[in-house]
């Protein structure tokens, strides 16, 4: 796909990617959801596999293209306090505490920003305060942390020491009702962003609780017969140019949600392997389908010590589906550098785009 | 209400044509009809398939296992238990058996569950397409060194393998015919595959390259001409060793228990007529599976054939599965789970040849008898697992059990299962220690349940359990 993508008065370009497949270290291991926290970092929870290889919370310092630097990793497998079974959300409060969630134990455990251990709430159940498999995490601007109870189909409100303030949402198809719930995020207005996973939407709320409204319908990308399908569940890499893609709005099992400074909404698509990007009314903008052709700084380090890796590189025909997002499971907006951050899950890696505010067009008969 | 010999012909039905069913499936099954099960069975498209987003969601590295141990199997587990189309997933499974592709070489189980997915979609449509598309499997051109079948440098794997293991069988061809299919299937490789570092794992894709391709004339079978790879093909389905051949392979898989492959060229088969009727059906039918399956599940032949083939362990675990419930969704320890078969002997996506795995007996060993006695029993010996509960409630409904009733009551819902005199006298004999067991007050609704839960497990140790 394009580098640069123009639509409507915006334009994304793509900037760089982050990290490599790592089930310890420098990379990821099937990133589940992400946070940014308070220092230009960011947080990934990393589902790992059933070798309870690669699960963990790491904590990556950005910088620009190949300044990255890993910080900490905690939330590692285990038993007991600090340990996790299924890691899936994190978040970062203002003062800094990171939340975790273990969809497997049913329970938020909570860290400081180095990742050392300082208590844990919640229980398995269905009743007042009880979480079944919690998945994403956003923190209120009062510091309360809303957890997406998704085996509950409901969102849950409590303080930071874990005491319930607060619930939304039930099963179902109608308006303020979840069908497993992933990802969450707010605005800097505290409305509240869910992605709505098995109903194929994202349902915006107010801090109350109260529905505002919904995004996507669901559908799924067509691919011609020949398509050279990059896992059997997609992405289809074909000859066929963007246009014949459907526009924005059509959703297959998205999974997370984040709001810019004007108002856009970005959703990662991930059965249909894209970003989908809309105004702040709902409207559909532009898709982003995962550009990254060039190397990230710990993946060129893994290539560069196997040269063999290279020498088959180099026989490829079609690289694009190694640049294309391949589940994308996450994304946030850094308003300190307008840069769109992908979770591109399969690929282990994250991919950045920059919101360009200042794009000038160029000149059209070059 | 369904004659107690309908459900044990359903139940026959349902283990074969796929992993077996619950009583209340049984009962609803047989409620409508033999012969419209079958038919329901031959259409799979009519019912869901399995829901791939929820194991992506708790089991991401599910999708691109790479080649290390139990996420591949893992996924493959997940669509075991889950499928509700269990015929298209048995067939699955049988063409895994013949056309056997191991991870021990591709060290890619992300490309054999692609194969596992070709099968699934194909495996219940017409053989010649199946064996056309398996031609141009890379998984499969890799396991069987096509991709090094050159028009300069012949490699004769694949187009040995074709004919000996795919299609005729030994005896049914010259080693002439083997170089001049080689010939035909040169130039038949795949693209180069992205590397798995730094970003995991990405697939092949078939290419032909007609510079590498033998252009030259050949004589195969009798039949002389500039053939191609799809040329080949079509000679060979025309040949009566060929439907002999995938019949004699159906009948082992679903009816009765034949001598290994490598053997039938020299054994005849157990039952000829059988066989010689679903070769009439595969050849009218001009290879395609559907009417041959039909004709299979609804012959005397196969209604007659209840017992007379050893559980897979694939059927083993699966089977024990489906039946306790509980093993919906993903969960911790799903890997080592999805593992069971190969601790049975039956290591799934990594077989131990090209000839896939020797069956019926050749399952048992004293090693592989106790893992399957102990994983079942492990199973259906816990009554908080929701198909075990399920047995226990409709025994509770019968009220009070004598030793003799509790014996009968447990082989019927366990199956039916039928056992001889000998193993029931012992399965009895057992049960007297007991006593009378009965759901009438706590302590004894407690006693009741683990008793039959012990009586579950000790049917399900005995030999007459290993058959199907």
């Amino acid at each position: 796909m394009a580098l640069t993508t123009v639509v409507r008065g915006r334009a994304y370009d793509w900037s760089h990617a982050i990290g490599r497949g790592a089930a310890t270290g420098t990379g990821f291991n099937y990133i589940q959801t992400m946070c940014l926290g308070n220092d230009n970092d960011l947080y990934t929870a990393n589902r790992g596999n059933e070798n309870n290889f690669g699960m963990r919370v790491n904590r990556i310092q950005l910088g620009g293209a190949g300044e990255e630097e890993l910080m900490a990793e905690f939330f590692q497998h285990g038993e007991g306090d600090g340990k996790a079974t299924w890691p899936f959300g994190v978040a970062v409060g203002k003062d800094g505490r990171v939340f975790c969630s273990d969809e497997w134990t049913n329970t938020i455990s909570v860290f400081d920003p180095n990742g050392k251990f300082q208590y844990k709430f919640g229980k398995t159940g269905s009743g007042d305060g009880e979480l079944i498999r919690p998945a994403g995490i956003a923190v209120e601007k009062n510091g309360n942390v809303i957890v997406v109870d998704s085996g509950n189909c409901r969102l849950q409100v409590f303080t930071p020491e874990g005491k319930l303030v607060a619930q939304c949402g039930k099963a179902g198809t109608g308006d303020g009702e979840f069908n497993q719930p992933w990802g969450i995020t707010t605005d800097k207005d505290g409305n509240i962003y869910v992605a709505d996973w098995k109903n194929h939407r994202v349902q915006k709320l107010s801090a109350q609780g109260k529905f505002l409204m919904k995004i996507g319908t669901y559908g799924e990308l067509p691919h011609p017969d020949d398509a050279y399908a990059v896992t059997y569940l997609g992405p289809y890499v074909s000859s066929l140019p963007e246009s014949h893609y459907p526009k924005a709005g059509l959703l297959n099992h998205p999974t997370d949600v984040a709001v810019d400074t004007d108002g856009d909404i970005y959703v990662t698509d991930w059965g249909n392997h894209r970003v989908s990007i809309f105004e702040a009314d709902g409207t559909p903008l532009t898709n982003l389908y995962g550009d990254a052709h060039v190397f990230s700084k710990w993946a060129k380090q893994s290539v560069d010590a196997n040269p063999d890796m290279m020498k088959a590189y180099r026989r490829v025909n079609n690289l694009q589906p190694l640049w294309r997002f391949c589940f994308p499971t996450a994304v946030d907006f850094n308003p300190a550098t307008d840069e769109i951050i992908v979770a591109d899950s399969q690929r282990n890696r994250l991919q950045v785009y920059k919101k360009v505010r200042d794009y000038q067009d160029f000149q059209a008969n070059l | 209400m369904a004659s107690k010999d309908d459900i044990g012909l359903m139940a026959h039905l349902m283990r074969r044509a796929g992993f077996g069913a619950s009583r209340d499936e049984l009962e609803a099954r047989a409620a409508k009809g033999y012969d419209a099960t079958v038919d329901e069975l031959l259409s799979p498209e009519a019912q869901p398939a399995v829901d791939p987003y929820t194991l992506l969601r708790h089991q991401p590295a599910a999708l691109l296992p790479g080649g290390q141990p139990p996420m591949g199997n893992v996924n493959y587990m997940y669509y075991l238990v889950n499928t509700k189309r269990p015929l298209q997933e048995k067939m699955a499974l049988f063409w895994h058996h013949v056309f056997a592709t191991g991870n021990s070489k591709v060290d890619n189980y992300d490309q054999l569950l692609e194969q596992i997915e070709l099968f699934r979609q194909h495996g219940m449509g017409n053989y010649r397409d199946l064996l056309l598309k398996v031609a141009k499997n890379p998984t499969m051109i890799f396991w069987l060194d096509n991709n090094q079948n050159h028009g300069t440098a012949v490699n004769e794997n694949w187009g040995r393998e074709l004919l000996e293991l795919f299609s005729l069988g030994a005896s049914n061809y010259t080693e002439v015919d083997v170089r001049e299919a080689s010939r035909a299937f040169t130039g038949w490789t795949f693209e180069t595959k992205l590397p798995r570092l730094p970003y995991g794992r990405f697939p092949w894709k078939f290419e032909y390259r007609p510079e590498d391709h033998d252009d030259g004339e050949k004589t195969f079978l009798g039949h002389k001409g500039n053939f191609n790879g799809e040329d080949i093909i079509n000679i060979i389905v025309q040949q009566p060793a060929c439907a002999k051949f995938i019949c004699r392979h159906l009948y082992n898989f679903f009816v009765a228990d034949e001598p290994q492959v490598p053997a039938w060229q020299i054994e005849a088969p157990r039952d000829q007529a059988a066989i010689d009727s679903m070769c009439k059906v595969f050849i009218e039918s001009k290879c395609e599976m559907k009417p041959l399956l039909n004709h299979l599940f609804k012959s005397d032949f196969f209604k007659n054939a209840r017992y007379k083939h050893l559980k897979s362990p694939a059927e083993v675990v699966v089977g024990t599965l489906r039946l306790v419930g509980g093993y919906e969704l993903p969960k911790p320890g799903y890997g080592e789970l999805s593992m069971q078969p190969s601790y049975m002997g039956q290591d799934l996506l990594n077989p131990p040849s090209v000839e896939g795995w020797h069956t019926g007996q050749e399952w048992i060993n004293s090693g592989s008898l106790m893992s399957r006695i102990n994983f079942v029993a492990a199973q259906i010996g816990n009554p908080d697992l929701p198909g075990v509960q399920a047995i226990i409630n409709r025994l509770k409904a019968q009220g009070t059990k004598t030793p003799e009733q509790l014996v009968a009551n447990c082989l019927d819902l366990l199956g039916p299962v039928e056992v001889g005199a000998d193993t029931k006298k012992e399965l009895t004999e057992a049960a007297k220690q007991w006593g009378d067991i009965s759901w009438d007050n706590d302590a004894g609704a407690k006693n009741a349940t683990q008793r039959a839960a012990e009586m579950l497990q000790l049917i399900a140790a005995t030999r007459e359990y290993q058959f199907g």
